[in-house]
């Protein structure tokens, strides 16, 4: 009854007309965004930071927030009219929406991934509401150890549960380390890897080094390209909207993606993109139609923008009631929130329930304005896919810019954001994903402390891990998660369900 | 570049940064502490070697089977489609599950999902990208924004579509202009002014 009470408070101040225009301002904004192509949830959210640097508190992360499930939205638009996809999440969707599009269903591709992506964000922003406040109560039980445990789980199942070479997706885990531990020792005060450069112990800039890593070797591979690459967008113009048929096909899909996706999305360190993933083999799996799939399924566009939607409202519960991001974009929400003096976790619940309860019942208001602006609105976003490339992507990176300058303010964050620039995109070059380095230095600083905290309670001794009750429930829990997907793996293999998952 | 090139360069570099920050940690002070602030830095640095260390191996491990003659192992051949450069993005999906006839029953490529890799640009083309950012980096400041950003948007936007550089001078200008006002008076974000000021 509790939380009903608070979610009526956060209802309350959501409605008042300044957060009901900053949570629409996101959903739109975030669409806008995440609709052009190469853009996806994690560029978006870094480019925008600085437009939030002078709002309230409140009406920033709404906005964020918004913009979060709007660009998924976005992406899924891209995916299936000219199948770029900007960001892994909707990879998916750019087989088999853009399939169906080629067929002349475009629209009932779009409408079929924004009511999955309404009814799953809805259904995981339910989960949200009622968990959170249980997982802050399981809270008081967690000490530095169990803390460090769940950074630690997070930073390994970023890594075996990513889509791609293991091995990479760990090399990325510690460049974003060994960029995160650049500065000055919060504990003892000492410089640590700054090689001798002065203006490096302040540490590396967060917002900094995401935009850097994710906006400008886009932008730049982009811009090289130059003229040739001509996309072809998938038109979209007498066909009908979905059918009795199209709806009784999606209904299920629906219902299983909303459900893995929010169970994914909990899990640390496991972000939406692999939802989406597996529920498209799920729902390949069980589907009578298999020939179908890859030849434009409804359900292989239902399922994954479900799941995906889904993760996202998840991976909220453990950034809310822990403090703990699970994915690249909830750390950037994090930094968010710390950036106006917030520490999510259970004292958050305590101290400004006021404030994460509006933001809450803020993303019940973002997810029906989303299916209420977006349907109608489809029309105008595609024209935004025509929009010239050279354009586009100069004014991103004049946007980074604007936002390291005004983070820094000074030559030396610009320097590093071009440094970090050509850092990221040699790492693409590479095939390491960056995604998983941005979760790492967030990361790092927490689990250091933590780590430092439990063997000075316990005098040395990493007994604790395993004899606390909570934490060795963690660590069963890690285990799982370390051999789960290897035999996940093994069982696609073994059903020849995907030769390989891979995305450039 | 092959992918097992790729990997093997990849992994060698990560190796040789992996070393590069080991060795910066013998520069941080030591403490009595349990955990001294040189632990975290040090395990980082190892672990960079390693991982790195693996991917040369595991590449070269691949490149000498694949010499060997055996048909490439699935993880190859996807990794191949990815690195080669293709045109647009006919490389691997377009390959993959739409393109295969409809009437093979279950061969492994139409079950994949397999993306298509972004297009690589010619290196020369992203140094230049890279050095114009670089440029406008530097005099962002001094300059000031307005100006700077006006001459980056189109230097860039020139190199890009040279013929429609009425447009490019238009959208420099009022693009520089219009996020100056947004964000200096609608956002109170300050933004550099430069030599105008």
């Amino acid at each position: 009854m509790d939380t009903l009470g608070d979610l009526a408070g956060g209802f309350a101040a959501a409605v008042q007309p300044a957060s009901l225009a900053f949570a629409l301002l996101g959903v739109l904004l975030g669409t806008v965004v995440g609709v052009l192509p190469g853009i996806g949830p994690i560029s978006a959210i870094a480019i925008l930071i600085p437009v939030s640097f002078g709002m309230e508190p409140v009406h920033g992360l709404i906005l964020l927030c918004g913009i979060y499930y709007g660009s998924m939205y976005g992406g899924s638009i891209t995916a299936t009219l000219i199948k770029t996809p900007g960001e892994v999440a909707s990879a998916v969707t750019a087989i088999e929406g853009y399939e169906m599009a080629r067929r002349g269903r475009a629209k009932a591709a779009l409408a079929t991934a924004a009511i999955g992506s309404f009814l799953a964000g809805t259904l995981a922003i339910i989960g949200l509401t009622f968990l959170s406040p249980l997982l802050v109560q399981l809270a008081n039980y967690f000490g530095a150890t169990e803390y460090f445990l769940l950074m630690a789980t997070a930073l390994l199942l970023a890594s075996t549960m990513s889509a791609g070479s293991r091995a990479k997706a760990l090399i990325s885990i510690f460049i974003g380390l060994a960029v995160g531990l650049i500065g000055l020792d919060f504990q003892t005060g000492l410089p640590r890897q700054t090689f001798g450069i002065g203006l490096l112990s302040d540490g590396i800039d967060f917002t900094i080094f995401a935009m850097a890593l994710f906006a400008i070797p886009e932008a730049i591979r982009n811009l090289a390209l130059g003229r040739g690459a001509k996309e072809e967008i998938q038109s979209f113009g007498s066909d009908r909207w979905m059918t009795k048929e199209d709806w009784q096909r999606s209904a299920g899909p629906w219902a299983r993606g909303s459900v893995l996706g929010f169970i994914i999305g909990v899990l640390p360190g496991v972000g939406p993109s692999l939802a989406s993933f597996m529920s498209y083999i799920m729902e390949k799996r069980i589907s009578r139609r298999k020939h179908e799939f890859g030849h434009g399924a409804i359900e292989g566009v239902a399922g994954p923008e479900a799941a995906n939607n889904a993760g996202v409202g998840g991976a909220m519960i453990p950034l809310f009631s822990l403090g703990i991001p699970g994915s690249a974009t909830t750390a950037l929400l994090l930094f968010v929130f710390t950036m106006y003096g917030l520490q999510p976790g259970p004292l958050i619940f305590r101290d400004d329930s006021a404030l994460i309860w509006t933001i809450i019942a803020s993303m019940y208001i973002g997810n029906v304005a989303l299916i209420i602006l977006n349907l109608p609105l489809v029309g105008v976003f595609v024209k935004l896919l025509k929009m010239p490339k050279e354009i586009l992507f100069s004014a991103i990176l004049v946007l980074v810019v604007i936002g390291a300058y005004a983070i820094e303010f000074s030559l030396f964050g610009l320097l590093l954001l071009g440094i970090f620039g050509v850092i990221g995109y040699l790492m693409e070059k590479g095939g390491i994903p960056l995604a998983p380095s941005i979760l790492a230095l967030v990361l790092v600083p927490l689990l250091e402390d933590n780590f430092r905290r439990m063997l000075q309670i316990s005098g040395g001794s990493i007994a604790p891990l395993f004899t606390r009750p909570v934490s060795l429930a963690i660590i069963i829990l890690m285990l799982a998660g370390i051999v789960g997907p290897f035999l996940f793996r093994w069982w696609v293999r073994r059903r020849k369900l995907l030769a390989d998952v891979s995305v450039g | 570049m092959t992918a097992t090139r790729r990997d093997l360069v990849t992994g060698v570099v990560v190796a040789v940064i992996g070393v590069i920050y080991y060795l910066a940690t013998f520069s941080i002070q030591e403490t009595s502490d349990i955990v001294t602030p040189r632990t975290f830095p040090a395990i980082v640095g190892a672990g960079l070697i390693i991982l790195g260390l693996f991917l040369a191996g595991q590449a070269l491990w691949q490149g000498r089977r694949t010499a060997a003659g055996t048909t490439r192992a699935d993880a190859t051949a996807v990794d191949a489609t990815r690195a080669d450069t293709g045109p647009g993005d006919t490389t691997a999906a377009d390959a993959t599950p739409a393109d295969t006839a409809p009437g093979d029953k279950e061969p492994e490529p139409a079950s994949g999902v397999v993306l298509p890799a972004p297009e690589d640009p010619p290196a020369r083309r992203v140094v230049l990208q890279f050095a114009l950012f670089f440029v406008y980096l530097a005099i962002v400041i001094p300059v000031g924004f307005l100006l700077s950003t006006a001459a980056f948007l189109m230097t860039v936007t020139s190199l890009y579509a040279p013929e429609k550089w009425i447009r490019n001078l238009l959208y420099s200008v009022l693009f520089s202009v219009i996020i100056y006002v947004a964000f200096v008076y609608g956002l109170q974000v300050y933004l550099p002014v430069g030599i105008l000021g």
